[in-house]
């Protein structure tokens, strides 16, 4: 590898070197530097994937089985730091302060629900996919269907904000229309997709998630040395940033540090960005609870995270491998609202104008003076932290397109080569859904993730606790209990949409508060619990075979 | 086998195995904990909260009427002026609100000028202006230099020195075209804003300090998570123990 790997390095150097000082503006031109860096990472994705392929699909299905412990928690650790985890965190502390931590919360809370109540129980049920688990445990063909048809959708809306992840920082690196960013930044990812999709992908998750990890964490030690905060440890060195927002910070105080357009190091008192619910942020009580809710039950519920513990040889490594990823997904998600924090003061001055809050981890930088090219890989980091998750969850998307749906409902006579043309026809299908999505632009990254979240509490995660949990759970509560969660996502879904094309529904403001499109997983989940649990009791019980491979084989051990 | 004599009926609830009567033991105290430290500590902060007014705002309360009726005195014009501009500096200011208080800002500092001064400060102000709506980078040395003009010759008048940061807000606040007159809507909108963004929900737990952060930003964003992890490791101890004292192999 060195030998492709040390020329490319000369060659680009020198330019990349040149191209750094016109890298300065927060938006404005294509920049070089910039652009050279993340065309290099890309690049180096698809070799890593092509030296490390699977040799067959054993290989490729059981890729997990070769890795360590911490090897399997980086690779899943790099699969669920997506575009929300890198860029839209902090963009949601930025714009409203504390309310923001209940996604911080909602994303690494749900990993131990995920853990005490599924890992390794999933890991003992042994299926491939969440509708292959949701077809066996349910002896329904419809809901295997339904299942698929849930995934293909959670894929599609987590993608959505991915995809406005990787426009953004397009839109950055190469100073175009956030459109034209979209289009660009959606084809390149799935031509990556497709070229990289079926290759090493274990190896490159614990590759991306390095890079990740590495260009998120560079910037924060350069912000707090150079803002003369404990440095040695941003993650806790920014707790005096925290309180100097609180308290403000005179002009006194500065040492004459101004930010990349000139304004001081200082700003009036602003405590509403650190107190709970604070009126002036517009975000109240239930919300911060709902959120943090949803996101937990989400996480337990979202396909492509549960699929991970199919993979792993045994249930004590699920175990392990959710305490590792967890432990390193806490490492971005302790530094993100370092750069919401630096922002909020580096940005004080109203003449900064409004930022577009998705892109404030890169702005925070700029603002900072950090080296452009620093700048640059950080951006690279965003666009890998998308790439990783969605290409994760276009294949993901595709199998329960090609296999959930078309061969195990529709054709299970299909030949390996029309299944493998369904599952492209499938990927490019979703990525072309995705991208007219992403262009309307409906929220901020993290919110539009929340959505998918959301959604699977609703659905997939209540069939999942109860169908390992309790033998009484049967086809007809399932049944009842996936309309009862499909209800409410609509219902929030529809309100969600009408109010983003300006029509007025009945209750809107009563409807779209309660069950808001981010958190409506509060309402949805628990309701689908219960009417799961109720109709299954006024019906008959799950067959004994079911019944028994639970026991002996789920739960014996 | 005792789950047989049960008809292989399973429920986490009622375990009939003695390994699931212990794993059920061992998540029903972890999910305790979870959800008491996550919900518990929230619901604490909402129950021991208080509204609680920055400085500015028990200023402010002290001149508004005056301020209103137009019989403020020269300090009091100048407190007003000095308040508005806490709250425009904070960065996200409904535009409603901006337009109040910018109002409020232009006009007080138009008083304060008197009518000898005046005319010549908000002839200032409009090429202050166009200026400002000329220009491409807000790094510009001219309009860099105009701003620290109109600041110095303003923040005299308003009472503020110039090593206070509100100087520096002061040239981009004003408005030429509303220094004349403090507005209905304006006098109606400024309560309401100097509530909202002067006012804050706090209580011990906000109000104490670790490691340099607000007590319970830090238990939020840095213990929570590490007491995720914590949780985490102890179930995957707690189960490796407990299926090497029973035997159970995977």
């Amino acid at each position: 590898m060195k030998k492709i790997f040390l020329p490319l390095l000369f060659v680009l150097l020198p330019s990349v070197l040149s191209a750094a000082t016109g890298a300065t503006e927060l938006e404005g031109s294509f920049k070089l530097g910039p652009s050279i860096i993340l065309i290099t990472i890309l690049c180096l994705f698809v070799l890593v994937g092509i030296f490390f392929r699977a040799k067959d699909t054993t290989d490729f299905y059981a890729a997990g089985r070769g890795i360590s412990r911490v090897g399997s928690g980086m690779a899943i650790a790099s699969n669920w730091m997506s575009a929300a985890s890198f860029l839209g965190m902090a963009a949601l502390m930025y714009g409203t302060g504390y309310h923001g931590l209940s996604y911080v919360v909602g994303w690494t809370g749900g990993y131990v629900l995920l853990l005490v109540l599924m890992a390794s129980q999933i890991r003992k049920y042994g299926k491939y996919t969440a509708a292959d688990f949701i077809g066996d445990r349910y002896y329904s063909q419809s809901l295997r269907a339904v299942g698929a048809i849930i995934a293909i959708l959670i894929s599609i809306s987590y993608c959505v904000g991915q995809f406005g992840g990787i426009g953004l920082m397009f839109k950055w690196v190469m100073g175009i229309p956030y459109g034209w960013s979209v289009v660009i930044g959606g084809t390149v990812v799935l031509a990556y997709t497709l070229i990289s999709g079926m290759l090493g992908v274990t190896k490159n998750m614990q590759i991306q998630y390095v890079i990740i990890i590495i260009s998120f964490l560079i910037p924060l030690f350069i912000l707090t040395f150079k803002f003369d905060y404990f440095w040695l440890l941003p993650q806790i060195g920014y707790g005096a940033v925290v309180s100097d927002i609180v308290t403000g910070i005179p002009l006194s105080e500065t040492q004459q540090l101004v930010n990349s357009l000139g304004h001081e190091f200082a700003m009036v008192p602003a405590p509403e960005y650190v107190m709970p619910w604070d009126p002036a942020t517009g975000q109240t009580f239930y919300q911060w609870i709902a959120i943090s809710f949803s996101l937990m039950v989400g996480t337990a519920g979202l396909p492509h995270v549960i699929q991970r513990f199919y993979v792993v040889p045994k249930a004590s490594d699920a175990r392990w491998s959710v305490v590792w990823g967890l432990f390193f997904i806490c490492i971005l998600y302790w530094s993100a609202p370092v750069y919401a924090a630096f922002g909020k003061v580096l940005s004080a001055n109203p003449e900064v104008g409004r930022l577009a809050k998705d892109a404030i981890v890169v702005y925070t930088a700029q603002l900072g003076n950090v080296h452009p090219l620093i700048v640059g890989l950080l951006a690279a980091g965003g666009v890998s932290a998308a790439f990783s998750t969605v290409s994760g969850l276009l294949v993901a998307g595709a199998s329960a397109f090609a296999h959930d749906l078309y061969v195990k409902t529709i054709n299970p006579d299909a030949s390996p080569k029309k299944q493998l043309m369904f599952a492209r026809m499938g990927t490019i299908l979703m990525a072309a859904i995705v991208t007219a999505i992403a262009l309307a632009k409906l929220a901020l990254i993290a919110q539009l993730v929340a959505v998918a979240f959301s959604l699977a509490g609703c659905t997939i995660f209540p069939l999942f606790l109860l169908g390992i949990w309790w033998s009484g759970s049967n086809r007809q509560g399932a049944t009842a209990g996936l309309i009862a969660g499909g209800l409410v996502s609509l219902i929030a879904l529809t309100y969600f949409i009408a109010g983003k094309t300006g029509t007025t529904l009945p209750a809107h403001d009563f409807i779209s508060y309660w069950l808001g499109a981010w958190y409506f997983g509060i309402i949805g989940a628990p309701l689908a619990i219960i009417t799961h649990i109720i109709v299954a009791r006024l019906t008959p019980e799950t067959p004994i075979e079911i019944r028994k491979f639970l026991i002996e084989k789920v739960h014996a051990q | 086998m005792e789950s047989q004599q049960n008809d292989y009926h399973i429920s986490f609830f009622k375990p009939t195995t003695e390994i699931a009567r212990l794993n059920r033991n061992i998540v029903v105290i972890l999910v305790c904990i979870w959800t008491l430290a996550i919900f518990g500590f929230q619901i604490a902060l909402k129950v021991f909260e208080k509204p609680t007014p920055e400085p500015a705002y028990l200023a402010y309360e002290q001149v508004w009427d005056q301020v209103r009726s137009g019989n403020a005195a020269e300090e009091d014009l100048q407190v007003f002026a000095q308040v508005s501009l806490s709250v425009l500096g904070k960065n996200f200011i409904d535009p409603v609100y901006r337009t109040a208080l910018d109002n409020g800002l232009s006009w007080a500092l138009n008083n304060l000028a008197g009518p000898e001064k005046g005319p010549l400060l908000k002839e200032q102000v409009t090429e202050f202006e166009k200026l400002r709506a000329g220009i491409e980078n807000i790094t510009d040395p001219e309009y860099v230099n105009a701003k620290k003009e109109l600041a110095s010759l303003s923040a005299p008048l308003l009472g503020l020195s110039e090593m206070d940061v509100r100087t520096s807000l002061i040239s981009i606040e004003l408005s030429s075209s509303m220094m004349d007159i403090l507005s209905q809507e304006s006098k109606e909108a400024i309560p309401g804003a100097m509530s909202l963004y002067l006012i804050h929900p706090q209580s011990f737990l906000t109000d104490g300090r670790i490691l340099g952060f607000p007590f319970h930003y830090f238990y939020t964003a840095i213990f929570l998570l590490v007491l995720f992890v914590g949780l985490c490791w102890l179930y995957c101890v707690r189960t490796d123990h407990r299926n090497a004292l029973l035997g159970i192999k995977d």
